[in-house]
């Protein structure tokens, strides 16, 4: 049973890993709190299912619906965020708000997925795997190991490539990397365009995990996102994978030890009130 | 101040007074207004959408026989996002502004028992649709309930699953609200006396999408039933996930699963769940297929209990109407004297009780090759009789 309840918190660490580290990008560079990173969760879910259901491919729906998202993203910085900039960091927070609730509306209309929930009965061709000790369905089998990947991907831009350099310079100090030579707009718009790559992924893997895609999924994203990113350090890549990893742990070995004692997500809010309390820059932040 | 001229001052005065007298008339009202309060928006959404559909059917069919002694009904709607809040203010729309002469409630049981407040105060009779609670219709005289009560369907639930699966060892997962509790506490009711084991008990909030940690400790504990109440997207998880790990217990659940959506989502690990429902698809009564086939045919979709149960409370008020007139004490006394109604979609109700609850039989469907087929139906009357 314990190996079992390891296998699933790795499985739903993994989906929070790979919302939580495109708001950690974006947080890291712009300082700003992306909570209509939410909605492209969502609309990754939406474009996935779309695509899943007019062709029956599942590796095509994702495909898309990161390309989809990922341009969704791009355009809420160029569109949006770049114009605040200079604005009182309650300015683009309230924007941010305002477009996640107005892509949650538009999303329930019927045209588009309606209020009922859809299901999305893709197959990825995985096997699952099956041992004595645990049985890992082919989905959380996809979810661990896609997430794996692009999470060492993103690592691996950050770290050896120019572009990353770019971005730890603008995280560091964004006048002074301007001033520099780095073309700041070029680094965060391709910030962006990852950070929702990601999250688009994030929106096709749970919908097909859950088999439930449903315009207000990404209501308990938007804050236990946030929540993962201060616990982890804001800004910390590192920070976000293993608060995403230790959150699902203690939401899944609480509820199979003590059951719903609480509700699942109110776990992450009292996680969140103990490291303010006791480490407030997040296990991996610096002072 | 730019002074007007008093021409003006006297034109506006006219054109209110006027107005106002337009309003006054002692005329008879063209259509009988019956109000309905659903949530079509928010997380109950799909269950309101389809109360209120199903409640527009009925209304239709009545209105193509030539309506109620001749006048059509008028259905108003409102949104109550199964919010109490906002159903306490959409009731009180219906009641001043709307002046409507009876109200269904096609919302959940938190909002229900909110807005039932208000029609009673009101003195404006309200059915409850498809909401279990007990406190609804202990509201008073002028609040009635054409659905199953929660104790009577949770102890229909224990029969199934103590008389009928020959259970002995059970698990209950309850969804922490109003609706689950109720159910969860009529099953016990029933089934603790019998001697059933009690293997586990665990409650969880709605909205949970995974039950993996819960359902290995169900595991571990071993039962021959799930009794999981739930709404269908939590069902619809629990009964996925629930095979994916491998748990062979039967899971018998309520007329919350009662939806297509349960069997979309879910999949083919909806295949042998039971549930104890009212809407059976299986009926050779003709008002059930009727309602069946034209819900299918208006809207696309597969009807519901909940449908099922609006469709109903427009019948049952029709008939009230019909027989009594639009004064509301007429209206309480002939839906209180009821007798074998045979026009109502989720089973012919026997009666009515003085606590205003339904007498007639508690039915329940099994998931076969992906539809709810018959599977049982309860009619001792210790079991099908509310206790009020």
């Amino acid at each position: 049973m314990i190996t079992q309840n390891l296998v699933n918190a790795l499985v739903l660490g993994s989906t929070y890993a790979l919302i939580a580290t495109g708001l950690t990008m974006v947080y890291g560079i712009l300082k700003i709190l992306h909570i209509a990173h939410a909605a492209v969760y969502t609309i990754g879910a939406a474009v996935g299912l779309g695509v899943f259901n007019a062709t029956g491919n599942f590796w095509l729906a994702l495909v898309v619906a990161m390309a989809v998202s990922s341009g969704v993203g791009v355009l809420i910085y160029t569109g949006v965020y770049r114009r605040m900039l200079d604005a009182p960091r309650i300015v683009p927070l309230i924007t941010s708000i305002g477009l996640f609730i107005m892509a949650q509306d538009l999303l329930q209309k019927p045209y588009l997925l309606g209020p009922y929930i859809q299901d999305f009965p893709a197959r990825s061709g995985l096997p699952g795997w099956r041992t004595p000790w645990f049985d890992l369905p082919a989905t959380g089998l996809l979810i661990i190991l896609l997430a794996a990947a692009f999470l060492a991907f993103v690592y691996l831009v950050m770290t050896r490539t120019r572009l990353g350099l770019g971005w730890r310079a603008a995280a560091q100090d964004r006048e002074m990397a301007a001033a520099l030579g780095v073309n700041i707009n070029r680094v965060i718009a391709l910030n962006f365009l990852l950070g929702s790559a990601l999250a688009g992924a994030a929106g096709v893997l749970v919908g097909v995990y859950y088999n439930q895609v449903f315009a207000t999924m990404g209501d308990v994203p938007s804050y236990k996102a946030f929540v993962i990113i201060v616990l982890g350090g804001m800004g910390s890549l590192q920070g976000t994978v293993v608060a995403s990893l230790l959150l699902a742990l203690a939401e899944t070995f609480l509820i199979a030890t003590v059951g719903f004692v609480l509700p699942r997500d109110a776990i992450a809010f009292l996680l969140l009130i103990l490291v303010l309390m006791f480490r407030p820059e997040g296990l991996f932040g610096r002072r | 101040m730019r002074p007007i001229s008093r021409l003006w001052v006297l034109l506006i005065v006219l054109s209110l007074v006027l107005g106002g007298l337009a309003g006054c008339g002692k005329k008879e009202p063209a259509t009988i207004k019956i109000g309905i309060f659903s949530p079509t928006t928010g997380f109950a959404a799909a269950d309101g959408t389809s109360a209120l559909h199903a409640a527009e059917l009925a209304v239709k069919f009545i209105n193509e026989a030539g309506g109620i002694n001749g006048k059509k009904i008028e259905l108003i709607h409102y949104d109550d996002a199964a919010k109490p809040d906002q159903a306490v203010s959409v009731a009180h729309k219906l009641i001043e502004q709307d002046k409507v002469v009876a109200a269904i409630s096609g919302s959940y049981s938190g909002a229900t028992r909110a807005a039932a407040a208000v029609f009673q105060e009101a003195g404006v009779p309200m059915i409850s649709a498809y909401a279990v609670h007990p406190d609804i219709t202990k509201t008073g005289d002028m609040i009635f309930r054409v659905g199953a009560l929660a104790d009577v369907e949770g102890r229909a639930g224990g029969a199934l699953v103590v008389d009928k699966l020959g259970a002995k060892r059970v698990a209950i997962l309850t969804i922490d609200n109003d609706f689950g509790r109720a159910l969860t506490e009529g099953f016990k009711a029933y089934a603790i006396p019998k001697g059933v084991e009690i293997v586990l008990e665990e409650k969880y909030p709605l909205g949970e999408t995974d039950f993996r940690p819960l359902l290995e400790k169900i595991k571990e504990a071993n039962p021959d039933v799930i009794w999981a109440t739930a709404y269908y997207a939590e069902a619809a998880n629990l009964v996925r996930q629930a095979k994916e790990a491998g748990v062979t217990a039967q899971i018998v659940g309520q007329e919350g699963y009662d939806s297509p959506k349960f069997i979309e989502l879910a999949g083919d690990a909806a295949e042998g769940v039971i549930i104890v429902t009212d809407l059976n698809r299986d009926s050779d009564r003709e008002i059930v297929q009727k309602f069946l086939s034209e819900y299918k045919k208006a809207y696309n979709l597969d009807a519901d209990m909940v449908g099922a149960s609006a469709f109903d409370a427009v019948q049952v008020l029709a008939y009230a109407i019909e027989k009594g007139g639009t004064d509301p004490q007429k209206i309480v006394e002939a839906i209180a004297g009821i007798e074998n109604f045979d026009q109502a979609v989720t089973g012919p109700i026997l009666r009515y009780t003085p606590g205003r609850e339904v007498v007639r039989p508690i039915g329940s469907q099994i998931v076969r090759d992906g539809a709810f087929h018959f599977f049982a139906e309860f009619t001792d009357p210790e079991l099908i009789t509310p206790p009020w």
